[in-house]
């Protein structure tokens, strides 16, 4: 008995049952909704049957339906763009904004925090402020560009099937940016200074010293970035949903809000649950790519 | 030690409560859930109703309009369905049609408050599915053109004749759209939820189409009408993306010379527009065509699963007997034709109250049709795909008629 409790304490038990903990929670918050809703993309699931778990098996019904709803190819195309300009746009002005901090300018930390102020908002809000100005007939937006002479006319940011995708897009760029500037900052002020300081003896001006040092030292947490960055695209929703509800004509629906669109607007539960297995499926190849590239990481 | 203590006292505290629920055991309890506010007339009833000597206690619960079926659809499911919930009309043979809302054909006969008869036609289908009630009708509405008088007399147009026929509303918007001082012709909801569907079946509807014959010749034209308003810009692109209250915000504050919405604005309406304005009836595709509008507002029912029934009923019945008071003091219409609606004394509310009870007369339920969600997903993407050129107003409708023929059959 004893050693039971003694061997629970230290050694081997204690780190099992750490484990068992942490998978414990992972199964129960993360694995049974994730198998719940696997298993609800091969059911026929109306609001009625929501609440038993019997219900009539559907095979691949809902799987072809999907991939069969002319709707399909548009709205995977603009996840598509959605992700890759999101992530783009997030990291290049966030990457640029942590080197642009780290020349330690008077008050530069106080402004680093103050960029946080964008990414504590809730998405709703953000949404919201965006809505107007995006606003076709009166926003701020075509006013500047009026004003700067860049365009002749207003542009219906939000009902132009050309840019309604784009709206989003910019709203969480600027988003998602300032998160990007505190990780990449962090990772910037990790590196060691004599780094720069040997390369500088060495001749090496600023470009090959961004190329050939702060890059490669960087690689981790960019991964990190991105993968995260990737996660929280994936979840965008509340600025589909306050700017553009994914129209006009589903030029900017993308998969998460479709899948909401089916659940709790069409109340087709099942065919909600096949577009998120769908996204997971994606989210695991993004991650398998993620973790491979890092695996072979050499840490300085 | 601690522990057990605490113990004892939570189980005491449990006693001690579940003594005092028995006190008050002559009380029952039911619950109601809408999405009235203070200002609407629900919240207020249910009040008075709790506080009426009856042994019968009201909870109150206020939901958001966008939750109301996805709410009460959760909760039903889980066993938690509250007694007596208001539905959007659409949405209530979803419902009904599923055997989750109760029966009341046979209370209702044994009423002396409720009597089907005194309903409007199109609210009362819209409580009953398969020649049984299974709710009343909670409010009514429909829409009708408003117009801002003192633009049509600075257009030179007579403020006394709006336009009557489909391709007079187009010319008058035409006039009245004025791009260098940002007014359109004309504002409306194309946009892509129940609000698009319920302002273009009207259009459809008064065609000769209606959501069962979506590709009909009229009802493509009323599409290509829509399109043309657009194209033109005689209307804010945005319509596309805008609801009836925003479309509304902008006729009030004068960058529209007409709009398309309901009674529900009156009141906003009387606050915030600094001219002059009247309703019409709804423009028809020629002179002489039947008239035809959309229906809308809120029903009662009372969930199958309720455990106090009668007196659910009972609830039911104060409300409907206090129907008069809808208009002079929440400014709703009710459902009924033998509730008269005495003058407000302002006469412009009371010119528009005229228009929209006539209107009222022509105005049709959508459905019913416990798929209903499904149909009216199609009739927006026909309109959204027509009105941003993704595809012809004939194809598109083609495809939604496709659609709705595969959920109907």
């Amino acid at each position: 008995m004893k050693r039971i409790i003694s061997g629970l304490w230290d050694g081997k038990g204690f780190d099992i049952a750490l484990v068992v903990v942490a998978l414990g929670f992972l199964m129960i918050f993360a694995g049974l909704p994730l198998i719940y809703n696997v298993v609800m993309s091969f059911q026929k699931v109306d609001i009625f049957s929501l609440g038993t778990f019997a219900r009539p098996f559907a095979g691949f019904d809902n799987y072809r339906a999907i991939f069969a709803d002319p709707i399909f190819v548009p709205v995977m195309k603009n996840t598509v763009i959605f992700i890759v300009a999101s992530i783009v746009g997030q990291f290049i002005i966030g990457f640029s904004l942590a080197l642009f901090f780290t020349l330690d300018f008077p008050g530069s930390g106080y402004l680093r925090g103050l960029f946080l102020v964008s990414w504590v908002m809730p998405g709703l809000v953000v949404g919201a402020i965006w809505n107007w100005i995006f606003a076709g007939d009166f926003g701020v937006l075509n006013f500047a560009l009026r004003e700067l002479g860049l365009i002749g006319g207003n542009i219906f940011w939000r009902s132009d099937t050309n840019f309604s995708l784009w709206a989003v897009i910019i709203a969480n760029i600027w988003l998602g940016t300032s998160f990007n500037m505190i990780l990449l900052s962090v990772g910037l002020a990790s590196i060691p200074r004599d780094l720069y300081e040997a390369a500088e003896l060495d001749g090496a001006n600023a470009l090959q010293r961004f190329w050939t040092i702060t890059l490669p030292m960087m690689r981790a947490t960019i991964g990190a970035i991105i993968a995260l960055g990737l996660i929280f695209t994936l979840q965008q929703f509340d600025l589909f949903a306050a700017i553009t509800s994914g129209g006009p004509a589903n030029s900017s629906n993308v998969a998460q809000y479709w899948a909401w669109e089916l659940s709790f607007r069409e109340y087709d539960f099942a065919r909600g649950a096949t577009i998120s297995v769908l996204m997971i499926v994606l989210v695991m190849i993004a991650s398998v790519v993620y973790v491979r590239s890092t695996r072979y990481e050499v840490r300085g | 030690m601690g522990m057990v203590r605490g113990l004892l006292g939570a189980a005491a505290l449990a006693v001690g409560s579940a003594l005092m629920a028995s006190t008050a055991l002559a009380q029952t309890t039911i619950t109601v859930w809408s999405l009235d506010d203070e200002n609407q007339p629900a919240l207020n009833l249910a009040r008075e109703f709790s506080e009426m000597d009856n042994g019968i206690t009201v909870v109150y619960r206020e939901i958001q309009f966008d939750d109301v079926v996805s709410e009460s659809m959760r909760a039903f499911a889980t066993g938690q369905a509250p007694d007596i919930i208001a539905v959007d009309n659409p949405e209530h043979a979803l419902f009904a049609a599923r055997g989750a809302f109760l029966d009341i054909t046979d209370m209702v006969a044994e009423s002396d408050v409720i009597d089907p008869d005194s309903y409007f036609p199109g609210p009362l289908a819209s409580v009953m599915w398969e020649g049984r009630l299974f709710g009343v009708p909670k409010a009514t509405n429909t829409i009708a053109l408003y117009y801002n008088k003192d633009l049509f007399r600075a257009a030179g147009l007579d403020p006394d004749s709006p336009p009557e026929t489909w391709d007079e509303l187009v010319e008058t918007a035409r006039t009245l759209n004025d791009p260098a001082n940002n007014v359109y012709g004309l504002a409306f909801s194309a946009r892509a939820n129940e609000e698009g569907t319920f302002q273009f079946l009207p259009w459809a509807q008064m065609a000769g189409g209606g959501y069962d014959n979506l590709n009909a010749p009229g009802v493509v034209e009323a599409l290509e009408l829509w399109k043309t308003i657009l194209d033109e810009r005689l209307a804010s692109p945005d319509t596309l993306t805008r609801g009836q209250w925003d479309s509304t915000g902008t006729f009030n504050s004068g960058n529209a010379a007409m709009v398309i919405s309901g009674p529900w604005e009156l009141n906003r309406m009387l606050a915030e527009a600094q001219f002059d304005w009247g309703v019409a009836l709804l423009p028809v595709p020629h002179e002489g065509a039947e008239r035809s509008s959309a229906m809308g507002d809120f029903n009662w029912a009372i969930f199958a699963t309720s455990k106090h029934p009668e007196e659910a009923f009972q609830a039911l019945e104060y409300f409907a007997s206090q129907d008069p008071r809808l208009f002079p003091e929440w400014g709703q219409l009710p459902a009924r034709a033998d509730v008269d609606l005495p003058e407000t004394g302002d006469a412009l509310k009371d010119a528009a109250l005229k228009v929209f009870l006539e209107q009222l007369q022509y105005a049709q339920p959508r459905g019913p049709h416990p798929e209903w969600p499904q149909i009216s997903r199609a009739i927006q993407t026909a309109i959204q795909s027509a009105l941003t050129g993704q595809m012809s107003a004939q194809a598109a409708l083609d495809q939604a008629q496709a659609t709705v023929d595969g959920i109907l059959n």
